[in-house]
This record gives structure tokens, sequence and C-alpha cells, in this order.
């Protein structure tokens, strides 16, 4: 019987000579294929037998919680066995020459390098203090941006120098604490004090000062809060300048120079009832920005002033239920079908729903919401293939339509791992068809790699867990 | 069964009843609150989601329950929420308040200034807020008492400056009880609950404030919770972002690896001084020479209630003042 299939988690366009590609990942493993065909060009690491890969995905679970932290393998051994179990985040440097991942469980950054031909070769791993929650490239496509849970954001040369030295600690300086016998008052914390001193004594010899991460980067701004998505674009007005526009789970946004001076903060966003999930600048209104998050509504705004022009909501008032934007995509046709203007569309998939939201531009700087497009299964990632006039959305093949945690009753086959739909202009409105493209139906017959055989509750939650995880970002009700 | 809340806590709780209760009675009758009935632990855990309250932006924010002597006289000025405008903004703010020794402290020497006190844990910002409840029923009711006496005896513009003479040579109590009308009476200062680690730009704009201060903070001796400290590279860029150029941040611990620790996070520290860059671009030391003149420095060093304390244990108090650059030239 067939199995169930590792749903693309995340995906990625790359346009480029001789053909475009399309890269996605699933489960442990990055895919990559050409775009208009959707033949598989190469697998990463490639080197995961089957056999392997059931050992290692029994042992999911098991990393799950706890999940194994900080583990140091040399290069060899993390190619031989993957050590992750999902790759959450996936980019693309805008020359489309690198693919940047984030693994999750050892919290690595990962370049690797996406030849002509589609194949992939990693060149440098990084692993970062905290487990990457958002990743970004500047626009020169040369420095990594990539923001933590611990609210920080670092930026690293997206290839690392060789001729870096880490700083070591000069000499393991003698322990003092910071505390003295006149800044402690009361009779306890004098004895606990010391009892530290006596401590240090002890330990003086093998004092070992916690090394620091053996790369160049550079913290360059942070929140007092867990950061849930970055993105670096350029000035509106002025395309040398840079910006950064980072946002919290305490419902900030924030506009940042960019790097070097990501220090200066320009403006906040500020209007968000709940946490941010998704930020996005369209590139074709690079003045205006999208936001969505944990409150039923997204917010356009002029972000250079902090200026709220629109909020939208994603439900009905009646309805009772929270949702959450799960992503927030920008797509720009040149012609479509029915339309004199060129299509400039924002799409919203939220959390768990089959459905994904469209809105268009109109030239007043408004969004107008269309027909929303129904999927056969729960949105995950998506991207604009332009010159089909057509976007290929990755669907979750494993869970029931607009439930994070039902299976679906029985394997698919084959299992539509992507859709593809094309835009038409109609009397009644924007509608997307499906495409007669050969790429969705090609990537479903290539497949992924198989979840296994009967997948236990354990192994089934920690799925969802890794492809649903935005609702941990919501905060505890303190009706007592 | 239910065990009984311990008799100190039931002794406490009635106290504060009580006091309640009070405050809605007439002013004259209005006691000064005492602190060992507010006492708290004195670290908070600034990345729990505490039941906070704060503004969606700082044009959210109702200020005039705050400042109730300085709500706009014009009804129409009013905040999204339809909350009055208050005719100034507030321009000073005082971080980690604490029993708000220094907010109430610095009140009558900048009289038309509005200046918050913020603080995280409830209990002490209670006692705060009964504090200034207290100071502004005294005040006023003494100057009910001097208009009654002035209408009887001439020269009553001297009642207004000599009492404020008489404050400083005789000792106050905990709550800064005076027998003088002072300037301002305490219309000015008011104190709110607050993260400010996570919610300050909720409160304040770009370039609101005029000076901030933050005195003997929680030094997080374990290297584990450095994180948790207010000074930091990250915070620092956000406190310049709601200060304004020239404007003024002043630190005092009595931790000397705290200080260092704050040197180094303005980028200061003579030893570990970055090249170019960072957040050196936004701060400048204020020169002592600078500071001797400088009422509010005096104000910080011997006034507030943790530094009578150091005062008392013959502790170090280390200060250390930063003036806000104007913002750099992007770089070409």
């Amino acid at each position: 019987m067939a199995q169930f299939q590792h749903p693309l988690h995340c995906l990625q366009s790359v346009q480029r000579q001789p053909t475009d590609l399309l890269i996605g990942s699933a489960g442990q493993r990055i895919y990559s294929y050409a775009a208009p065909t959707g033949q598989r060009l190469d697998v990463w690491p490639q080197n995961v037998d089957s056999a392997s890969l059931e050992s290692a995905g029994a042992s999911v679970t098991e990393e799950q919680a706890p999940p194994e932290k900080r583990r140091k393998l040399s290069a060899e051994e993390k190619l031989d066995k993957p050590t992750w179990s999902t790759i959450p985040i996936l980019k693309v440097s805008p020359d489309g020459k690198h693919v940047v991942a984030v693994t999750a469980e050892d919290k690595s950054i990962r370049v690797l390098q996406l030849n002509e031909d589609g194949t992939l070769r990693q060149l440098s791993s990084r692993t970062m203090a905290k487990r990457p929650s958002a990743l970004a490239l500047t626009p020169d496509g040369k420095t990594i941006i990539c923001a933590d849970k611990f609210g920080d954001a670092y930026s690293l040369p997206l290839i690392p120098s060789t001729d870096y030295v880490a700083e070591m600690q000069s000499e393991a300086k003698p322990y003092k604490p910071a505390a003295t016998s006149l800044t402690v008052h009361t009779k306890r914390n004098l004895e606990s004090l010391e009892q530290q001193m006596r401590q240090a004594e002890l330990k003086a010899k093998k004092a070992e000062e916690k090394t620091a991460l053996a790369f160049e980067h550079q913290v360059i701004l942070g929140h007092v809060s867990l950061l849930t998505d970055l993105i670096c674009v350029p000035s509106p007005t002025n395309p040398s300048r840079s910006y950064i526009l980072t946002a919290d789970r305490d419902e900030h946004i924030r506009v940042s120079r960019g790097v070097p001076q990501a220090h200066v903060i320009e403006q906040y966003c500020l209007g968000h009832t709940a946490f941010i999930s998704k930020l996005c600048v369209p590139s074709w209104a690079p003045e205006l920005l999208v936001s969505g998050g944990g409150d039923n509504y997204i917010m356009l705004w002029e972000w250079t002033e902090g200026r709220m022009l629109q909020k939208i909501p994603l439900l009905d008032s009646s309805e009772a239920t929270e949702v959450i934007v799960r992503g927030i995509w920008e797509v720009s046709f040149a012609q479509v079908a029915g339309m004199d203007d060129p299509l400039r569309a924002i799409l919203v998939a939220l959390e768990g729903s089959s459905q994904l939201l469209c809105f268009t531009l109109e030239k007043d700087s408004t969004l107008k919401q269309q027909l929303p497009i129904q999927l056969s299964g729960n949105v995950l990632d998506l991207v604009a293939i332009e010159s089909r006039n057509a976007i290929a959305v990755s669907v979750d093949t494993v869970h029931q339509q607009n439930s994070t945690d039902t299976w679906k009753p029985s394997v698919e086959s084959p299992q539509m791992l992507l859709e593809c739909l094309q835009a038409e202009n109609q009397v009644d409105g924007l509608h997307w068809n499906p495409s007669p493209d050969p790429l969705a139906g090609h990537i479903a017959s290539q497949g992924t790699t198989g979840l296994g055989e009967a997948l236990d509750d354990k192994q089934k939650k920690a799925l969802a867990g890794s492809l649903y995880s935005l609702g941990n970002l919501r905060k505890r009700s303190w009706d007592e | 069964m239910a065990t009984p809340p311990p008799y100190k806590r039931q002794k406490r709780e009635e106290y504060r009843r009580q006091l309640t209760n009070a405050t809605t009675d007439d002013a004259a009758s209005v006691k000064a609150p005492q602190k060992r009935f507010f006492r708290q632990r004195a670290h908070a855990n600034p990345f729990s989601d505490h039941h906070l309250d704060y503004p969606l932006s700082p044009a959210h924010m109702d200020w005039s329950s705050y400042y109730p002597a300085f709500v706009d006289p014009d009804a129409s000025k009013t905040t999204p929420d339809g909350a009055r405008k208050l005719v100034k903004d507030v321009e000073i703010v005082d971080i980690g308040c604490g029993f708000g020794g220094l907010t109430v402290a610095l009140a009558p020497l900048l009289p038309e200034t509005l200046m918050v006190g913020m603080e995280i844990r409830t209990q002490v910002l209670e006692y705060l807020n009964s504090r200034i409840c207290f100071l502004r029923a005294q005040q006023q009711h003494l100057k009910n008492k001097a208009a009654a006496t002035s209408s009887e005896s001439p020269a009553p513009a001297a009642t207004e400056e000599e009492p404020v003479q008489k404050t400083s040579d005789k000792p106050a109590d905990e709550a800064g009880t005076t027998t003088a009308v002072v300037p301002g009476n305490y219309e000015n200062i008011s104190a709110i609950r607050a993260n400010t680690m996570k919610f300050l730009p909720n409160f304040f704009g770009h370039h609101q404030l005029s000076k901030i201060f933050i005195c003997f903070p929680d030094p997080h001796f374990k290297a584990r919770k450095h994180k948790a400290r207010i000074i930091s590279e990250s915070l620092n860029a956000e406190y310049a972002y709601v200060l304004r150029p020239g404007g003024l941040l002043y630190t005092i611990t009595d931790v000397e690896e705290y200080h260092h620790w704050i040197l180094r996070h303005f980028q200061h520290d003579p030893e570990t001084q970055a090249a170019s860059g960072g957040i050196k671009d936004l701060w400048e030391r204020v020169p002592e020479s600078e500071l001797e003149q400088d009422p509010c420095l005096r104000v910080m060093k011997f006034e507030t209630e943790e530094s009578k304390k150091v005062t008392r244990n013959k502790g170090n108090k280390y200060v250390a003042v930063y003036r806000r650059k104007a913002d750099p030239e992007w770089p070409a």
C-alpha cells in the first residue's frame, strides 16, 4: 500500500537561465525541480537511503520532545545522517545561485550552492545560539539576516570568509561575582555570596568560558520578545538604502535601517492586537506593507510613516473563531486574460485552512477582496510562476481539509503535493483555474519521501507540530 | 480545609482596603501610605506575559486620568478611543521607579514637565499610586489652608517660596509628607504598571522624551540572567527611538560590574571599544564636569529610595549619563 508522503513545507522559485527551478523542502530533505516540467533534478541530502530514513523517522519523535540540543558533529557525519526532522525555512538568494535553509533541531543555517543543472551542494553550515525563527537576505544578496526566538537578529555573510578567526576569550578570567558585600544586604544573600566565592575558588582551575559562535556574525538588533518574521527591503524612495522590518510576538512591527545601521529605529507600525506572524512588502508597491497574525485581521501600512491604511477582517464578525495568518504572498502578472492592467495581488493563507484568500491592489492603494481559492488540502506555501500567470501551491496531503490533526482516511493516488492555478479575469471577478501545466502532476508522480507505515499518535502529533506551529505563539489567556 | 492566609498578608489586605476607602473621603483625612504593607520580591521576569495593560500605540494612550490637572480644556480633542487629551506630552520617564523616590523628588524641580514612573511590580506600584494620591490631596489641603490664612493676613506671595526652603532642611518621612505647597503640587507626576523592556514604544512616540532615568536596575547577577538586564545594546536602540536628540539617559547603580556592563553596552568602555558604527553612533557620554550643575543628578544620587539605602550601607554609586545624538547620516 502506498504511504503518505511528506508534504512540501516550503517552496521557492528560482528564475534563471537555462531553466527556471522550483525548490521545495519536505521532511528532512530539499528537492529541486525543473519548473516547467516538474522533473526532479536533485535531492539533498542525497545519501539518506530509505533504511536509515526509517530509523531516523522513528527517532524523530524522540527528538521532538525534548529536542536534542546543540549537537556538534563534523561535516562528514552531518551528511551521513540528518540530525533534523524538518526544514522549516528555505530561501533562495536574489541571484538564484544559493539556497539558504534552516534545519530545525540542530539550529543550523545551511548554505547550499544551486548549480546550473539544479543540483545542490552544501557549502557551509553554521549553528546558531538559538533556533532561527525567520531569515532574510539583504537586497544585494551578500548577507543573511536571521532572527531567533530570543528576539535577537544577526547578520552573517552568505559565504563565510575563510580568514575569519573566532574571537577567543583571551584568557579565562578568574571568576569574580558581580555582587559584593556592599551590594547584598540580607544575611542570607551574604551567606550565599560567600558560598559562591568558595565554589569559584574550587572551580577556578577548570573555569571554562562558553565559547562564542565560531564564525563571523553580528547582533544587529533585538526585541525583548520572540521574533516571528523579518524582511529586508529597499527604501521605496532611495533604492541604495535598505530597511529591516521585524515583527514580534508582542504585536510590534519595527522598522529599522539596514545593516550597518540597524540600531537606528525609524518607525513602529502598531495596531495589531495579537502576535504578528507574517510581513510582506510587495516588490511592485515597495511603500506598502501587508501584515497579519493572530488577530483575525490583515493590515495594510505605509510602513515608512507607521501609518495604517486599511484593516481588513478575515472573518465575518459573526464567527467566534480565531484564525492565524500563515502566509502572505505577493504576485504580479503582466498580462492576465480579461484584464487591461497588470494583475497585482496579495494572497493570504490561514493556518490549517484549505482556502487561499485573494486581494487585489486598487488604484487608490487599497486592497479589494476577491473570490477565495479553494484547494484540495491545507495551504502550506506557494510560489508565483510569472511566465505562465500561475501560482504553484503546496498543499497538505496528509491532513483532512481544514484540520490540523485529523488524517485523511486513505492515501490518495496520486498525492497532489502541488496544485497549479492560473489567473483569469471574468465578469464577476478574478478566478483561478487549474493550470494544464505538467508541473504538479509530474511532481506528484515522483513524490517525496514516505512518512512510513502506520505512524503512532506521537509521530502524527510531531508532524502536525512541525507543519502548524503558529498557534503556540498565542498568549495564554488570563481570565481567572 | 484551606489554610488561612498568613497573618501578615491578612493585615496587609486589611490595611489596603482601608486606604482605598479613605481616599474616597475628603482630602484632609487622607493618610500617607506605609511601605511595609506594599513590599514585594525585588525581581520580576521581564520575558513572561504578565497580565499587562498597555495602549495599542502612543496615540491611543489615555493619559487624562493620570494627569487630571493637565487635561486639555478643549473637549473635542480626543484619542481614537474617545479619551480626553492633555495639553502637553509626557517627557520624563523613570524606568523601574520602584517606590517612587525619584519621581516624587523630581516633581517640584520641573513643575511644568509631565513625568511618569514605570514599574512592573503591582504592589510597589500600588504604593506609589496611593503615595501620589496622598501628596496631591495634601497639597490641595495646604493650598486651601493657605488661601484661608492669606485672606486674613496680607503678603500671600511669600508663602509659595519660603516653605520650599523649609522642606530641604527638614527630613521628610518615607512618603514625602510636607507642610509646604510645592511647585506643581505633584500634579505633574504619575505612575503606571508596565514592562518597558517590551512595551516602551506603545507608550511613547518617536523623540517624545527629554529624559529617561534608570536607577539601580535589577542587577541580575547570574550570567544566565544577563539577557534580562534593562540596559543592553538592543534596548539602547529603543531608548534612542523614544528620546529626542539632545535628551539624556541617566543611569546609576551600586554594582560595579553592572556599571561596566552599561559602559560596554553603550560602547563607551575603553577596554572593548568598537572601531566604529553600532549603537555608539547614537549616544555620547556626558562628562562629569557638565553633570555637576544638573539638579536631577543630585536627586538621583541622594533621594531615590535605593540610593538612600546604598548611602546607609556605605556602598558605592556609579553614575553614567548619556546624551542622545542626532541620527547618523545614512551610509553613502
